[in-house]
């Protein structure tokens, strides 16, 4: 996307779809058709090194498989992904994939399943050392470990207890104590704050801006909260059903959202100052992945859509200040330009 | 006029085996009718045990220890289950959190409203089948005819958080007791539902007991706030006027920590440490360990409610007005 | 209504958590315990507790046989017990009876439970055609009842071998026969537990991370399923030892020279309306005390257990 310092991360027509249909003998009773959920459809996106990309999205639009796929829990059904320069080919061996996995970790959502309730905290954090041979002999390993702990504002003495003797924010801190073992150059961070309390989210925010500054990471985040993402993330890419509609410099997209479905999003962020900026009525839902609507997969909720969205698939296009967006109507300039969200300015609609 | 709710001192203990525990410490507060009140605190600060007490479905070892909860005037924190039981969908509806386990999944919809009608109201079956076609349409779901057949699983997250407004609501209750109706739910349904809810209180003229960590969805929906820390209630005012000039630390560092659309990159500011177990609380006030603002007073008597201008907060700096310390936008980089 | 998480208990393993403490105050539970661990005492000190050696067929006397509890025998031997028509001592017949059955029952568990255990987490954790597989063999298994199993092992057994070697062997042979009904259990359940585990985050981050699958399902998986192992082990336990009891009944357990105790209802069986009834009533009775106790232990685990891991 840009020239510039090279993207650590690079992803192309990246697809990934489930087939959930019944055994071929019921179906052929039935006479039901094939059920194919369309989770992740071309997908293309670049990451920085040293940046926050923010996959955003409500359930059900793909931001989590596509961080499944990253990670190699689930194989992709097309695309392709380069990694460090490197493309992680879909038969890839479990030994092949090792010094990979070493640089990519990820943090999941719920501190409570996130951790072995069985392993003391330390052994959890020390196994991705364990895993890839990085150090040898307990002592160093020990020394480590409690190394690891303070960095995540822990104490070492934490490394012998067990995870529920821990708060959620605390676990989620192992979490990122254990992401961090192995020294990745690549964190994939998914809802990594969903699930806490807004203090304690804080908390997490503030730790991981720090250690990011402090060693360099580079971090995918994915989430549905754009508070969380105006306040976390470089660049942005807007998800529905399964396909980007908006990619580009946060700074830009929140402030001037061009896709309707973005603005959707950023309108119904819960108004804690009280702006009290007007907003477009919310209507409908999300379809479901597994029959996506012809054309643009947003065509029924959007109040912009004509002949031409209902039958041909946008596709994303370069735009103004770096960003691209998948919308007919921007497209023609039927779009409303807005001013969005910028702090001096009187809320105003143009166009 | 009489408050919709009033809730005089109330305390709820759980019974462990190393004596009771206080989960709810001494709360009071009212709902005048047609109110929204937001009752806010983070896991763990005792709301949700607040508003199961008020609905009066404790269970052992929870209880309540002491207070009482007066329900337009009446007391009902002390009235026999069968009669909490009539009570409970008629003058009291409830919404909960995840609508998967809110409805019976084995009732379509329409048998569950007109079931909850029949059960409260003296009418007939088809007057109720009628009143509940009403109700699907006044929550905002389409084609109801053939919805009033469906089972709860063939309807999404956000439908079905609609029919259970709907079941609250069916009986005309003075109370509603919501209990974070919109934390399950994605961003954009989450707004609609919302908008359900304050337009049926509206129209109704229900008062609403809404229960949430969410700071977003009391601006959006309370007109007054009440604000939870373990276990005690540390301040009560006018939402719009807390969420700009918080009285208490905590509300304070609460408002501050959440992070803004406008603010871009920016450090968040934090409250250190966390909320303390209830079998650790310190001395004083509960917050003084983590309070910016400590005086030595603060660790030795616990604050009361001391009233601010128009609202009160259990905190020792509170004088007779606002202090004016505005809450900031998280904008130093 | 859950406590809220504020309120678990500090500082303590989930093991040591409060179990010991519900088990002081369970009366049932430590009536059981109590019980099985004296019988499982008095097994394992058979050849110092009993006053006779049951195999040595030096000690039995046939003047005495058939002889009432309490009875002293011709040349001056008391029998604490009664005797058998063979003029075994009831009470060392007894002992040596219950050490071959706790014996076979424990083995058959262990063995079921290895079997069982492995193939569940095979199952659960790959899936696929091996998960098919297993299930599919699972089923047929079940649709035969224990017993004629039982029967069908032990009869190619006796005729592939000779009766010498077959004496020999009974014992280990019984434990297979036994653990080749009870191994499903252990499967199914522990495949349904792996698949629940198997989508926890904390597999997840092993897989991301790269460690083999071998590791993630020893290391991970299998601690967090073996209590609900522990519960089904017990319970079979109790189920195992009445199979065994049941087949000596039949005659097709254990040969007769090391009797169990299901061995010697059945030499009793006959004589129960001639009014010798100890011969089958005592040993019966302590069939039942053994089984209870377990059964009775195994229940109590189960519910003791079961909030834990539920609230955790």
């Amino acid at each position: 996307m840009s020239d510039g310092p090279q993207p650590i991360l690079g992803v192309k027509g990246l697809t990934k779809r489930f087939d959930v249909s019944k055994p071929r003998i019921v179906r052929l009773v039935s006479g039901e058709p094939r059920r194919i959920v369309h989770a992740v459809e071309d997908v293309s996106f670049d990451i920085i090194q040293g940046t926050t990309f923010a996959l955003v999205g409500e359930s059900g639009c793909g931001k989590s498989t596509i961080a499944r796929c990253l990670a190699g829990i689930l194989r992709p059904t097309s695309g392709a992904i380069v990694f460090m320069d490197t493309e992680l080919g879909a038969t890839r061996s479990r030994r092949a994939a090792l010094p990979f996995k070493r640089n990519l970790q990820m943090i999941f959502q719920d501190p409570y399943s996130s951790l072995n309730p069985r392993w003391r905290v330390g052994r959890t954090i020390a196994e991705p050392i364990i895993t890839h041979a990085l150090l040898v002999g307990r002592r160093q390993i020990e020394e480590r470990t409690a190394e690891l702990l303070c960095l995540v504002g822990l104490t070492p003495a934490d490394a012998r207890k067990f995870p529920h003797q821990f708060s959620g924010g605390q676990r989620q801190r192992i979490s990122i104590a254990r992401a961090l073992a192995s020294e990745p150059a690549l964190v994939i961070c998914d809802e990594p704050t969903s699930a806490l309390d807004v203090s304690v989210q804080a908390q997490i925010l503030n730790l991981m801006r720090q250690l990011q500054e402090r060693l360099g990471l580079t971090y995918l985040l994915i989430t549905h909260n754009l508070a969380v993402v105006a306040n976390m993330a470089d660049t942005i890419a807007v998800m529905y059903l399964g396909r980007i509609v908006e990619c580009g410099p946060a700074q830009g997209i929140i402030d001037r959202p061009s896709h309707p479905y973005t603005r959707l999003l950023l309108d119904t962020v819960p108004d804690i100052d009280f702006a009290r900026r007007p907003r477009e009525p919310i209507k409908g839902e999300v379809p479901s992945p597994i029959s996506p609507p012809p054309g643009c997969v947003f065509h029924p909720r959007c109040k912009l859509a004509n002949e031409r969205c209902t039958r041909e698939l946008p596709r994303l296009r370069e735009a103004a200040d770096g960003r691209a967006v998948a919308c007919h109507a921007v497209e023609e300039g039927r779009a409303l330009a807005l001013v969005g969200l910028a702090p001096d300015q009187p809320e105003k609609r143009a166009g | 006029m009489t408050p919709v709710l009033a809730v005089e001192h109330l305390s709820v203990e759980v019974g462990t085996r190393r004596g009771a525990l206080v989960a709810v410490d001494d709360v009071s507060f009212e709902i005048a009718p047609g109110e929204v009140l937001g009752l806010v605190g983070e896991s763990g600060a005792g709301k949700s045990l607040t508003g199961t007490a008020i609905i009066g479905l404790l269970d052992p070892p929870l209880r309540k220890a002491r207070g009482r909860i007066l329900l337009a005037g009446r007391r009902i924190d002390d009235l026999p289950a069968q009669a909490m039981r009539v009570l409970r969908g008629r003058h009291i509806g409830a919404v909960f959190q995840d609508p998967l386990t809110s409805l019976n999944p084995l009732l379509t919809v329409g048998r569950q409203l007109v079931q909850t009608i029949l059960a409260h109201l003296d009418i007939s079956a088809h007057e109720a089948r009628k009143r509940a076609v009403l109700l699907l349409g006044e929550v905002g779901i389409p084609a109801v005819r053939e919805r009033l057949d469906s089972y709860p699983h063939e309807l999404s997250g956000g439908m079905r958080q609609r029919v259970v407004l709907a079941l609250a609501f069916a009986c005309e209750p003075t109370l509603v007791v919501a209990d974070e109706p919109t934390t399950a739910l994605d961003v954009s349904i989450q707004a609609q539902v919302i908008e359900v809810l304050k337009r049926m209180c509206r129209e109704r003229g229900s008062a609403v007991l809404l229960i949430t960590h969410d700071m977003g969805v009391i601006a959006e929906t309370a007109d007054r706030v009440a604000v939870m820390y373990a276990g005690r209630l540390v301040e009560v005012g006018p939402a719009r006027r807390m969420l700009a000039q918080p009285l208490h630390p905590y509300t304070r560092g609460l408002i501050s920590s959440i992070p803004r659309m406008r603010a871009h990159r920016g450090m968040l500011s934090q409250i250190d440490g966390s909320m303390p177990r209830l079998d650790a609380l310190p001395p004083g006030c509960s917050f003084h360990p983590r309070c910016p603002d400590r005086l030595p007073r603060c660790s030795l008597d616990r604050p009361q409610m001391l009233a601010c201008g128009d609202g009160a907060a259990a905190c020792w700096l509170t004088g007779p007005q606002p202090t004016g310390v505005q809450v900031e936008a998280a904008d130093r980089e | 209504m859950t406590a809220p998480p504020a309120m678990r208990e500090p500082d303590a393993p989930w093991w040591q958590n409060g179990i010991l403490y519900d088990f002081g105050r369970s009366p049932v539970a430590v009536l059981a315990a109590a019980v099985a661990v004296l019988l499982t005492v008095l097994a394992l000190g058979a050849d110092l507790i009993a006053p006779y050696d049951s195999y040595n067929p030096a000690s039995a006397n046939v003047v005495d046989a058939r002889l009432p509890p309490g009875a002293v025998g011709l040349f001056g031997d008391r029998y604490l017990l009664g005797t058998d028509p063979q003029g075994r001592d009831m009470l060392s017949a007894m002992i040596y009876g219950l050490r071959t059955s706790l014996v076979v029952g424990l083995g058959a568990v262990v063995l079921a439970a290895v079997v069982g255990i492995a193939l569940g987490l095979v199952s659960g954790y790959f899936g696929g055609l091996v998960d098919t597989l297993i299930m599919r063999v699972a089923d047929v298994q079940l649709s035969f009842p224990a017993i004629l199993i039982a029967l069908l092992i032990d009869g190619v057994t006796r005729t592939v071998m000779d009766r010498a070697m077959h004496d020999k062997l009974a014992v280990p042979v019984l434990m297979l026969a036994i653990a080749a009904s009870y191994w499903v259990q252990y499967a199914r359940t522990v495949r349904g537990l792996v698949l629940v585990e198997r989508g926890k985050e904390y597999v997840l981050a092993a897989q991301v991370t790269g460690v083999s699958p071998a590791r993630i399902v020893g290391t991970h998986i299998l601690p967090n399923v073996m209590g609900s192992v522990l519960v089904i082990a017990t319970i079979n336990l109790a189920l195992a030892i009445l199979t065994e009891a049941t087949l000596s009944f039949l005659g097709i357990g254990v040969p007769p020279t090391q009797p169990s105790l299901g061995t010697l209802v059945r030499i009793g069986n006959e004589f129960l309306f001639s009014g010798d009834w100890w011969i089958s009533i005592l040993p019966g009775a302590m069939l039942v005390a053994l089984s209870l106790s377990v059964n009775l232990l195994g229940d109590w685990l189960r519910d003791a257990l079961n909030p834990r891991l539920a609230g955790t």
